[in-house]
C-alpha cells in the first residue's frame, strides 16, 4: 500500500510529460562543452600536457575577473561555416562572464583546415579584429600549415593569455571574490522548500479554501511589489499549488528534472557570457 | 457566511488569472519591442564601423593599384549610399551593394602580391570582414527579435492588448531581392 504514491494519475503524466519537452537536450550539430570546459579536444590534436597546461591556466584567469578562455578542436564543421560554427558553440558554452562578456574562443576544424578566433563583447577592445588576425599569422597558423597542431594552438593560447593579462592590467595572484551570479541557487530551495511546507499544512487543514485564496492574495500582492524576485513567488506558488492539489511526489520528480538539467556538477561551466561574432578566421 | 467566503475566493482567483495573463502579455511585449530596438542599434553601430573602415582601406589599395579606378570608385559610392541610407531597407540594400563592390575589389587585389602581404592592409581586411561577421550576426538576432515580436502581436489574447496599446508588427532587416548579386568583373 505503501507505494501507492508512486502511482501516477493522468494529469501527473501530463505534466511529467511537459517537463520532458521542456528539459529535453537540443540536439545539434555543435559540440558540447566537456566537464573541463577550457580545453575540448573532440578532434584529438592535443597532448595530455598541453591540455593541462591549458586547463590550468584558464581556471587561474577565471578566478582573477571572470575571463575565460576556451580552447575547441572539433574534427568538422558539420557543414557549417567557421563563422556561425564559433558563434554557436561560444553562445552555447556562454564564454565569459555575464556582465563582462569577458570571454575568448580558439576554435580549429581539422577537415576543413580553419582556426577562429572569436572574441566576446566585453574583451573587443583590445582584441579587435586586426589583432587577432596577426596574432593568429605570427604565433599559430605557421605551426598548424605543418600539421603541428599541439605546438601551434598551445603558442597561439599563450600569445592571447599574455596580452589580455598585460592590457588588462590582470593581476595573477588575485582572486576576484565569487559574485552574486550563483546566489540564487538556494533561495530557489527555501522558495520551493516554503511552498511545499505550506502546502502540506493547508492539506492536511480543514480550511483548504480560506487558507489557499488568503496565500493568493499574498502572492498576488508580492508580485506586484517585487518583481524582481517574481520567478522565486511562481516557483513557490507552482510548489504550494502541486503540494495541496496534486500530489506532494511531484515535487521529487520535478526537482530531479530540474537538477538533472543543470548538466555537469563538479567539472567546469561558462559564466554565461556572448559574443557578437567578432574576431577573424585563417585557413590553413 | 460560508458561501459569501466561497464568492470571494472564486472572484479572487479570476482576478488573480487575469492579472497575470495581461500583466505578463503586456511585459513581454515591451520586453519584445524593447528587444528589437536593442538589436536594431546593434546593426546600425556595426553599419557605421564598417563605413569608417573603408576610406582607409581605399587610400591603401590606392597605394598599389593603380588602373582600376572604376572598382574603387563602387565601393567610394556604395559607402555614400550607406552613410546617406535612412530607412531600413536602404540600409540593407546599401549595405549589400557595399559587399559586392568589396568583393569586386577582393577579387582584384589578388593580382597584387605586395598589397596582400601589407600587414597594414591584412590588418584591414581582417576588421573589415570581423565587422561584416558581426553585421550578419546582429541581423540574424535582429530578425529572430523582430519574428519573435511579430509572432507575439499576432497571437491571442495578446493581439488585444498590442492593438490597444499601439504595438505594431515590425520590419525585418532585409535588402529587397537583386541586391546581393556579385556583378561580374572582366579581366581584358
Amino acid at each position: 500500500m505503501k507505494y501507492q504514491t508512486f502511482h501516477l494519475n493522468r494529469i501527473n503524466y501530463l505534466i511529467l510529460i511537459f517537463l520532458s519537452i521542456v528539459f529535453i537536450p537540443n540536439v545539434k550539430a555543435i559540440v558540447n562543452p566537456t566537464s573541463n570546459f577550457y580545453v575540448n579536444d573532440y578532434a584529438n590534436i592535443l597532448s595530455n600536457e598541453t591540455e593541462e597546461y591549458i586547463l590550468n591556466k584558464s581556471v587561474l584567469l577565471n578566478n582573477v575577473d571572470g575571463t575565460q578562455i576556451v580552447v575547441v578542436t572539433v574534427k568538422n564543421l558539420d557543414g557549417l561555416s567557421i563563422e556561425d560554427y564559433a558563434l554557436e558553440l561560444f553562445r552555447n558554452f556562454k564564454i565569459g562572464d555575464k556582465e563582462k562578456n569577458n570571454g575568448l574562443l580558439l576554435l580549429l576544424a581539422l577537415e576543413e583546415r580553419e582556426f577562429r578566433v572569436e572574441v566576446g563583447y566585453g574583451l573587443e577592445g583590445i582584441l579587435p579584429d586586426g589583432k587577432t588576425g596577426r596574432f593568429q599569422d605570427e604565433y599559430i597558423i605557421p605551426y598548424l600549415t605543418n600539421d603541428n597542431f599541439d605546438e601551434g594552438i598551445k603558442n597561439g593560447y599563450d600569445a592571447f593569455y599574455s596580452e589580455i593579462v598585460k592590457l588588462n592590467n590582470l593581476d595573477l595572484e588575485y582572486t576576484e571574490p565569487k559574485g552574486n551570479s550563483s546566489n540564487d541557487g538556494p533561495l530557489i530551495l527555501i522558495s520551493i522548500t516554503v511552498g511545499i511546507i505550506l502546502g502540506a499544512l493547508t492539506r492536511v487543514s480543514n480550511k483548504k479554501g480560506e487558507i489557499t485564496s488568503i496565500y493568493f492574495i499574498i502572492f498576488l500582492v508580492l508580485f506586484f511589489i517585487i518583481p524582481l524576485y517574481a520567478h522565486l513567488l511562481i516557483i513557490n506558488i507552482l510548489a504550494f499549488i502541486i503540494t495541496v492539489f496534486i500530489d506532494p511526489s511531484l515535487i521529487f520528480y520535478t526537482s530531479f528534472y530540474g537538477g538533472s538539467s543543470g548538466g555537469s556538477f563538479g567539472g567546469f561551466t561558462g559564466g554565461g557570457g556572448s559574443s557578437g561574432g567578432g574576431g577573424s578566421s585563417r585557413h590553413f | 457566511m460560508k458561501s459569501g467566503l466561497k464568492v470571494g475566493i472564486v472572484i479572487g482567483v479570476v482576478v488573480l488569472v487575469i492579472a497575470l495573463l495581461l500583466g505578463g502579455s503586456y511585459n513581454s511585449l515591451v520586453v519584445k519591442s524593447e528587444e528589437v530596438d536593442n538589436k536594431f542599434s546593434d546593426i546600425k553601430v556595426q553599419l557605421e564601423r564598417r563605413k569608417d573602415l573603408i576610406p582607409n582601406l581605399v587610400n591603401t589599395v590606392k597605394g598599389y593599384v593603380t588602373h582600376e579606378n572604376e572598382v574603387i570608385d563602387k565601393v567610394t559610392s556604395a559607402r555614400e549610399k550607406l552613410a546617406s541610407a535612412n530607412s531600413l531597407e536602404d540600409m540593407a540594400n546599401a549595405n549589400n551593394e557595399l559587399t559586392s563592390a568589396l568583393n569586386n575589389l577582393f577579387v582584384i587585389v589578388e593580382n597584387y602580391p605586395d598589397l596582400k602581404a601589407n600587414t597594414n592592409f591584412i590588418q584591414l581586411q581582417d576588421e573589415l570582414a570581423g565587422t561584416e561577421n558581426r553585421i550578419a550576426v546582429s541581423r540574424k538576432d535582429y530578425n529572430d527579435a523582430v519574428s519573435s515580436y511579430n509572432k507575439t502581436v499576432k497571437s491571442f489574447p495578446k493581439n488585444i492588448l498590442a492593438s490597444m496599446f499601439g504595438f505594431e508588427k515590425k520590419e525585418y532587416f532585409e535588402a529587397s531581392e537583386g541586391t546581393d548579386e556579385v556583378p561580374n568583373v572582366s579581366f581584358e
